[in-house]
């Protein structure tokens, strides 16, 4: 099944990707856990012709000089989703867009390079309301907000929201460079 | 995820968001109905240390799956909400209606030799006020009507002796609406997979999913049920098992082993709903589709809330979609509130109509020529509430398509 951009995360800077896009004219589709709290977004982007997959994870990606060919779910299952580009928005720890163990710090979907800090203690702050490091913890990307995988930069892969490096809305105010980020990803699709 | 946790049906995982507050039918339209946060892992918490905290108005969750889809925690909401009513509930007799309305294949195979006599007596105004009456029955329903000939009797007299003549082969689970009520869909079904290359096997004596059953609280019943189907789908012939109705898909797939905890593991990925392996033939080019140059219509999609819980409404509208002649508008995620035997019951005629209200009301604003839905109970509610026919898009297939080129396509 093909599209033109695959949206990995439907919250609100995934959907806002999404929407974006979609009314440029672009073929979208968005794989999300559950409908999150962004539904009625979506519900306005499927009525413009926008596929979500709604309560649906990605089971296995293939990968080729850098660049994703497909990925699959474990809904659609051994049908592959083509598109020409991807984003990934699926956030921080809440979401499960990063996960950590007691040493370190992954991106579940493609492994990809994520910034923190080596020394567990430095993790967290003793006081509850005291600015918590982790919360900066985040993929890493370049100028095009491509991040990486190996140190190797994944060609057709955006990163928007609160999975990079240093953004987080639980703490500060982030939710205009959020959108900023986002609109950036959408022209930067749009152009090519 | 499953793994890490301790209790069933990723119960730990809720974060209090109430995102499934948010999408339940019943809440919206209910207020007896505490919702399913409150009915499922907030309840549950309570319910884990004492059996007195049950609450009984938990009978009132149509198992729709909406909260389910919804959750971005991965929380199984119904199947703790429906495991709750087998573990809890002290008071497990079975009213001899439920009985009836969820035994779906002993009722079928009681009226079917008087099919016609049922049909018009069912249809009777005296008729449904004694339902109302004795039974709570609600006499503003309309009955689904029997079929005189079921779908397996056909089946073995006119289709059965020319299946092994194609090249591939897949069962069919038709489950018991297409063989009491409706088996124009398993003839429609056979038609079209047959045009596909397809010969078509009839599982070894398969028995209703249960989903009726689950709903009526004969949880025993339909573990048994389940058994039976479990141990013929493993020995089915052919490809895959296929389905026409998505409940007795999601039913046979998730919930044997989420709310009967019985092990599917072995034949959960053979059982496929047909329009899935259709899509998935025509994408790796293993089957070409021919469809007439003539048709014209206009359809409007009804999603039923169990194929948005399969998640593969995008089969249905990527098929539908290659048909040249047919428009096809997507109408609003809403659940029709019929819920399988639910809204035969007098208590919850209501309910059952003021949930469905905003889609019949975009169905009449849509005026399409009919209304596409998988769901069979779907079916009856739309049919009954607005002035449009409902067909299976695989009868629409069989429509559409030119069965003779396609045939010829595929040989």
């Amino acid at each position: 099944m093909k599209f033109d951009v695959i949206i990995i995360g439907g919250g609100h800077a995934g959907s806002r990707v999404a929407c974006g896009l979609q009314d440029s004219g672009l073929k979208c589709a968005v794989i999300t856990s559950g409908r999150s709290i962004h539904g009625t977004t979506l519900a306005g982007f499927e009525k413009k012709g926008g596929i979500v997959f709604a309560d649906d994870q990605i089971t296995n990606t293939c990968i080729q000089d850098s660049k994703i060919v497909c990925v699959r779910t474990e809904k659609i299952g051994q049908i592959a989703l083509e598109a020409e580009h991807y984003v990934i928005a699926t956030g921080k720890f809440f979401s499960k867009g990063l996960v950590a163990d007691m040493k370190k710090v992954w991106e579940p979907i493609f492994g990809l390079d994520v910034e923190y800090n080596e020394d567990r203690s430095a993790w967290y702050a003793e006081s509850f309301a005291d600015h918590q490091p982790f919360l900066d913890f985040g993929v890493k990307v370049d100028e095009s907000c491509r991040p990486s995988i190996e140190g190797k930069t994944v060609k057709n892969l955006y990163a928007v929201g609160e999975i990079l490096a240093g953004v987080s809305c639980a703490e500060k105010d982030d939710l205009a460079a959020v959108d900023a980020g986002a609109d950036k990803v959408i022209d930067i699709i749009k152009a090519q | 995820m499953q793994e890490i946790n301790l209790s069933e049906h990723n119960f730990e995982q809720c974060q209090k968001c109430g995102i499934c507050n948010d999408v339940c039918p019943m809440m919206a339209a209910n207020p007896a109905y505490p919702g399913p946060k409150q009915a499922g892992p907030d309840g549950e918490r309570y319910r884990l240390k004492d059996k007195e905290f049950y609450d009984y108005a938990l009978k009132y969750c149509l198992n729709c799956k909406r909260c389910e889809v919804a959750c971005p925690s991965g929380v199984k909401v119904p199947d703790i909400i429906q495991s709750a009513r087998e573990k809890y509930n002290e008071h497990k007799s079975v009213k001899l209606r439920d009985m009836m309305l969820a035994s779906t294949d002993l009722m079928g195979t009681m009226v079917r030799p008087v099919a016609p006599i049922a049909n018009t007596v069912l249809g009777w105004g005296i008729t449904k006020s004694v339902l109302d009456g004795v039974m709570a029955i609600d006499h503003r329903r309309t009955f689904p009507k029997y079929s005189g000939e079921g779908f397996e009797r056909w089946f073995r007299k006119k289709a059965a002796a020319s299946q092994a003549s194609y090249k591939h082969q897949v069962s069919y689970f038709h489950g018991c609406y297409v063989n009491y009520n409706y088996p124009q869909l398993g003839k429609d079904f056979v038609t079209v997979m047959n045009a596909l290359g397809y010969g078509v096997n009839l599982l070894d004596g398969e028995k209703c999913c249960g989903v009726a059953m689950v709903s009526a609280g004969m949880f025993d019943k339909a573990r048994k049920n389940a058994e039976n189907n479990i141990k013929v789908i493993s020995d089915a012939k052919g490809e895959k098992v296929l389905t026409t109705s998505t409940s007795c898909t999601l039913m046979m797939r998730d919930e044997y082993k989420e709310v009967l905890g019985m092990d599917n593991s072995s034949v959960r990925d053979s059982i496929v709903l047909a329009l899935k392996f259709i899509y998935e033939l025509v994408d790796q080019k293993k089957v070409k589709l021919v469809f007439k140059k003539d048709y014209k219509a206009r359809a409007a999609y009804h999603v039923p809330c169990h194929m948005e819980k399969l998640g593969w409404s995008i089969f249905t509208r990527e098929l539908l979609g290659m048909i040249p002649g047919l428009e096809l508008i997507l109408l609003d995620s809403n659940c029709c509130g019929i819920s399988g035997t639910f809204g035969f019951k007098k208590e919850n005629y209501e309910i059952s109509q003021k949930i469905g209200q905003p889609l019949f009301e975009q169905i009449n604003s849509v005026a399409p020529d009919f209304v596409a839905c998988e769901c069979e109970t779907c079916k009856w509610q739309i049919e009954m509430s607005t002035e449009y026919k409902v067909k299976n898009p695989i009868s629409i297939l069989a429509e559409a398509l030119d069965l003779e080129a396609t045939a010829e396509a595929n040989r």
